[in-house]
């Protein structure tokens, strides 16, 4: 049971970095629908990196490095072009998608390093999840940089004519977020599940997506929800430790996405849209052209 | 750039000049070397209709927009403005029109935005006690912790004032800083106004319509037209006549006269109808009324009184959460939107960009938007666009409308010639019930005097006609009946031949006057 | 930017008239195919003898071509599912986890029918065929509902639902076809039951029927799109749905009715590709291949910017690479995932070449020149 709860967290800290990157990302204004292109690159360039160094430090560091160059052409295209954003971010996903395939297919299989040591008896990203989401937290909410972030993100214009630097804080914003997507792509290889596959990720950047949407724009909700779905997730994968020989294993595989639509579908309602409209970044999605 | 040149200005020391401004559009010359100046505790008002080029020369003067020719000197140095930031640096404050506030956020989070001094982390209290102050030395009332979209029109422009001053501002620039409010609140900002020019801040109020205004608090008058200054006075030298002339270029007429029409058998009655707003708060809170055949219905008030819910309610684009409507004896509270279409009801929405159109049509697609459905210009599952093609030629022509060709997107329109291809699409209907939501904002002279003869040849045509209006002489000028709208519920139903300005404005910011209301009841 | 006596400059586009816009897709095309070269040199192959081996393979061979043109029935299905939704400003991507439903659906029609029992049955095809067929488009249909009906009732964003029902399909797929499931071959080689050959869809020319039904299909689009109300209508609502929604335009009948039916497509190309194509007739191993292969149809919709007909010739050449690809990897060796590579090469060209649909270059004479 303990190693399944400690399973279940290294699962949920993956959603929790992917998802706070996005939730920066859009606190902007800036969607980014192909994070899990974003977590592919990382994941692959990433294993790549630390497998043939030998060194999970340059692993991860190159995991956030490939993050961060695709967080600013994300950021290219959707701020200086100020390209529709769903058509970039469905660029950068199967561009992902595509490209990983080939390249990482050299090194399918097994990472073959020793496993990164836990911190009292949890993944040490565990923790870093929380830092992170803390630290998002503060400076989103309490922070001259966070209102700046929101701001532009809620009404570029005003921002604009308030004196801040539209142009720039979107795209410190898809930076920081394409860094978090790589890394949580790259805990995803060399932590989480340390072998190389074909299209491994099956889905947990859309799960992450959602996660965002889920979480009213709460660095803490987002914690939670996260939680939520790293257990269920590896629910999914152990049946046996709850409910055992119940349903197909395959059966058991469809739980995490049946429960993101309904989730959606429970935010969706008239309660809860009230305040979901509120916390919404107003400017969500729209290319920002100055007046 | 250098700030703090305005630091220390005595009263009368001249703040900002702008000598020779030109901008040129594709097509227009926005500003043709334009002089312009302001002292130090002065209210200088600058007045020209839309489209004068007043907008441009107030986005230049804030660093919105950079000129193509002439110079800007603040304190006597030339300066030239990147961005509004420098503008911000070098002591210009900047109250828009449309508000330029984040409405998901605080009061004092606007005010305090973009504000290095607030602290890397946010030092909210230290914000707040500073911004109290102003708000004090000047009258201002605000909650400075209320969400901005909580606020009233009236609030955010003094929460966009407290902004300015926050940041330092010597030189004040007031985009139409009545159009949104009633009379009493005006009262209250000209008094706030005064106020702050007597403590040597140079005020530019920019003005389209309210010449009273202008002739009330301005020092000096500035008069543009077509991008160029026609008039550059002392105030008290000024009449309102003289200052419409040279605003229009000729003698107007203020009130455009509506003609009587015999009424006739009763087309839309309105029962205790409320209904709620985007934000999930009753907005209209049980209004009555009946509109008859050869009538104009005005409901005037200030924006965000439930008069554009009131409207979208009537067209079926938003529930009903109580009451009832009945169009021509038939219940059509829980019809939908198209099947109003067909029944005869005719909306120009408020929104002639996001709801009245759409920009990448070409305008035979535009016209579509009402005919798709119609019988005569469609077959079954078949719309046909050879014949909404050749009215859309009849309605270019009939209504003036100024594009190339019926190809012609609808994104590529001036806003006047937008607004005449949506009312001439709606009322090629024929529709017995014609809801007109602010049909004139925005638009210039000419432009707001076809509107409104065509609303006029509505009502002549047995129509009944529902005009929403923020602009009182509209409606007071139109209506056979006035209906002034105060936080969702009608403040009583005056006929149009009674009403008297300040009344209706009175009303308007709230007050009841139950004298000499005449009851829905009363009227058969 | 100045050249010589002349400058350079970014103009936005006041209209795109047809030609342009096809000319802008080609040169995105051509584009993606130059930067595609660098992975060749990369690995050492020479890139114009591979694109030759690439372009004979798929279109001039006797082995080649069918195989490009039954994928070519496949993508364009795809592309449909894509682009109706599209029109009605709405993402489509669960065209995989559609198809995924339509090939079930028929199976399932099939199995009905006796179509598993061994040795196979004689069905009539007259009946089945049509029954399958049939069932495919609302077994697709159905899935594309579910996130119509969420976007139209309750505006649930439509891409991470699809993209939830592309899982969730693809595990229902795993549960009927492997591990006893009820459609799993008797062998046991974790695929479906074969097709007993009396339901074999007739071929015209070694060419699936299918063929006729989707260029069918492509008229009718067009024609829809061109002139009917609902089409309009469709139009209307991507657009700007509060414009449509104005025009008494229903936004929750057309996000419901675009996906029913390019879910129903999707589900048509699960028939094609399970049930048709000679040589398969089965739900295989790795389906989940072809589920990755309806990717193509978002960037051959977007690059054929929604017209049906246009949408042709780009299917078809896409589907020869993706044939050709497969091909020459195997030839001169180089690593899987070569078409995937494509995939993603010609959509993030194809988002870069957006820019110029919107934006001109204008070269011309510089004024106040300083000399």
């Amino acid at each position: 049971m303990w190693e399944f709860i400690a399973r279940s967290l290294e699962a949920s800290t993956i959603f929790t970095v992917a998802a706070l990157g996005e939730l920066i990302d859009q606190r902007s204004g800036i969607l980014n629908v192909g994070i899990e292109g974003v977590m592919l690159f990382g994941a692959t360039f990433g294993f790549i990196a630390a497998q043939s160094t030998d060194s999970y430090l340059l692993g991860f560091l190159v995991g956030i490095a490939i993050g961060s160059l695709l967080g600013l052409l994300h950021g290219f295209f959707s701020v200086t072009l100020g390209a529709d954003q769903v058509v970039v971010g469905m660029g950068i996903w199967i561009f992902g998608f595509g490209l990983t395939t080939y390249i990482g297919n050299p090194y399918t299989g097994p990472l073959g390093m020793e496993r990164v040591p836990p911190i009292f008896g949890l993944s040490p990203f565990f923790y870093l999840g929380i830092v992170l989401a803390a630290v998002s937290w503060f400076t989103l909410s309490k922070t001259n940089l966070g209102l700046r972030i929101r701001s532009v993100g809620e009404n570029p214009s005003v921002a604009e004519v308030s004196g801040i630097n539209v142009t720039r804080t979107r795209y410190l914003c898809v930076t920081i977020g394409g860094m978090l997507g790589g890394l949580a792509g790259a805990i995803y290889s060399l932590f989480y599940n340390p072998v190389w596959n074909y299209n491994f990720l099956m889905g947990w950047g859309f799960i992450a997506l959602a996660l965002v949407f889920f979480s009213m724009w709460n660095p803490w909700v987002l914690l939670g929800g996260s939680l939520l779905f790293g257990t269920l997730w590896q629910l999914s994968l152990n049946p046996q430790l709850v409910l055992p020989g119940l349903l197909s294993r395959y059966i058991w595989r469809t739980i995490p996405f049946a429960v993101t639509i309904g989730v959606l579908l429970i935010i969706s309602t008239a309660w809860f849209r009230r305040r979901w409209g509120a916390a919404k970044p107003e400017a969500l999605g729209e290319p920002y052209v100055k007046e | 750039m250098q700030a703090g040149l305005l630091d220390g200005v005595q009263y009368g020391d001249t703040v900002l000049e702008a000598r020779g401004i030109t901008k040129r559009f594709p097509g227009v010359v926005a500003n043709d070397h334009i002089d312009f100046e302001i002292r130090a505790g002065e209210i200088h008002a600058i007045l020209g209709e839309n489209g004068a080029g007043k907008t441009t020369l107030m986005n230049i003067l804030f660093g919105l927009l950079q000129p193509d020719e002439g110079e800007l000197y603040i304190g006597g140095k030339r300066v030239e403005f990147r961005s509004p930031l420098d503008a911000i640096d070098l002591g210009i404050g900047m109250v828009h029109q449309n508000r330029k506030l984040v409405s998901a956020h605080t009061v004092i989070e606007n005010i305090i935005l973009g504000r290095p001094r607030a602290g890397t982390v946010l030092n909210l209290k230290r914000a707040e006690e500073e911004v109290n102050e102003l708000c004090e030395r000047y009258g201002f009332k605000i909650d400075l912790r209320a969400k901005v979209w909580q606020l009233s029109e009236g609030e955010k422009q003094i929460a966009e004032i407290l902004k300015a001053l926050y940041r330092g501002a010597k030189v004040l620039i007031l985009d139409e800083p009545t159009s949104a409010l009633a009379p009493p609140q005006t009262k209250n900002l000209l008094a706030s106004i005064q106020a702050m020019a007597s403590d040597e801040l140079a005020i530019v109020p920019f003005i389209t319509h309210k010449l009273p205004i202008v002739l009330e608090i301005s020092d000096r008058v500035t008069v543009l037209r077509r991008g160029k200054v026609t008039a550059r006075l002392e105030t008290q030298d000024a009449t309102e006549e003289s200052l419409a002339r040279q605003m229009v270029g000729r003698e107007v007429i203020f009130r455009v006269e509506s003609t009587k029409v015999e009424t006739g058998k009763r087309i839309l009655q309105v029962e205790n109808l409320s209904t709620r707003s985007d934000k999930g708060f009753l907005a209209l809170k049980g209004v009555s009324f009946s509109i008859r055949e050869g009538e104009i219905f005005g409901i005037a008030g200030i924006s965000g009184n439930g008069q554009h819910e009131l409207a979208e309610v009537l067209a079926g684009l938003r529930k009903a959460e109580e009451g009832q409507v009945i169009l021509e004896g038939q219940d059509i509270t829980h019809s939908s939107s198209l099947e109003r279409w067909r029944m005869g009801v005719g909306y120009i929405p408020s929104e002639r960009v996001d709801v009245g159109s759409i920009g990448d049509f070409s305008l035979v697609e535009n016209v579509a938007m009402n005919f798709y459905f119609d019988d005569d210009f469609s077959g079954p599952g078949i719309v046909n666009y050879g014949d909404i093609r050749q009215l859309t030629e009849e309605l270019i022509s009939e209504y003036d409308v100024a594009a190339p060709s019926p190809d012609t997107k609808a994104k590529n329109l001036s806003g006047g010639n937008l607004q005449k291809i949506i009312l001439a699409r709606v009322l090629a209907r024929k529709p017995r019930l014609v809801i007109a939501n602010l049909p004139t904002q925005g638009l210039d002279v000419g432009a707001t005097e076809f509107v409104r003869n065509k609303l006029v040849e509505a009502k002549e045509a047995k129509a009944g006609v529902l005009l929403i209006s923020e602009d009182l002489d509209e409606v007071l000028s139109l209506s056979d009946r006035v209906a002034p709208i105060y936080e969702g519920k009608f403040m009583g139903i005056i006929p149009g031949d009674v009403a008297k300005l300040e009344q209706v404005g009175a009303m308007m910011a709230g007050l009841r006057l139950e004298g000499n209301i005449i009851e829905e009841t009363g009227d058969t | 930017m100045r050249i010589g006596g002349c400058q350079l400059k970014l103009e936005q586009r006041v209209t795109l008239a047809g030609w342009e816009a096809a000319l802008m897709s080609i040169l995105a095309i051509v584009f993606a195919l130059f930067l595609f070269g660098f992975v060749f040199i990369l690995d050492d192959v020479d890139p114009l003898s591979a694109y030759q081996e690439i372009f004979s393979f798929a279109f001039a061979n006797p082995y080649g071509l069918p195989l490009t043109i039954n994928r070519f029935i496949f993508l364009l299905l795809c592309t449909f599912a894509f682009i109706i939704p599209f029109k009605a400003g709405l993402w489509n991507i669960g065209m995989a986890g559609q198809l995924y439903a339509g090939a079930l659906a028929a199976f399932g029609a099939l199995f009905a029918f006796g179509g598993k029992e061994l040795p196979s049955p004689d069905l009539s095809p007259g009946i089945v065929i049509p029954l399958m067929l049939m069932a495919a488009a609302l077994g697709g249909a159905g899935v594309g509902a579910i996130a119509g009906f969420l976007k139209g009732k309750y505006n649930i964003n439509e891409i991470v639902v699809t993209m939830m029902l592309n899982f969730i399909a693809f595990w229902l797929v795993a549960y009927m076809i492997k591990e006893g499931g009820p459609f799993m071959n008797p062998g046991g080689r974790g695929e479906s039951f074969e097709l007993p050959s009396s339901v074999y869809a007739p071929l015209v020319m070694d060419v699936p029927f299918t063929i006729f039904l989707v260029l069918g299909i492509a008229v009718l689009l067009y024609f829809l799109f061109a002139k009917s109300k609902i089409g309009y209508q469709i139009k209307a609502h991507g657009h700007n749905p509060a414009a449509a929604r104005y025009a008494g335009i229903s936004t929750f009948k057309i996000p419901l009715w675009v996906f029913v039916v390019g879910g129903g497509l999707a589900g048509l190309a699960g028939y094609h590709y399970f049930a048709a194509v000679p040589g398969v007739y089965k739900i295989a191993r790795n389906y989940g291949f072809f589920g990755d292969l309806a990717f193509y149809g978002i960037i051959c919709g977007l690059i054929s910017l929604g017209n049906p007909l246009a949408a042709i010739p780009v299917t078809l050449l896409f589907g020869g690479l993706s044939i050709g690809g497969r091909f020459v990897q195997g030839k001169l060796n180089m690593g899987f995932g070569l078409d995937y590579a494509l995939l993603g090469v010609l959509m993030i060209t194809l988002v870069a070449f957006q820019f110029f649909y919107r934006y001109k270059l204008v070269l011309s004479p510089s004024k106040g020149s300083y000399w």
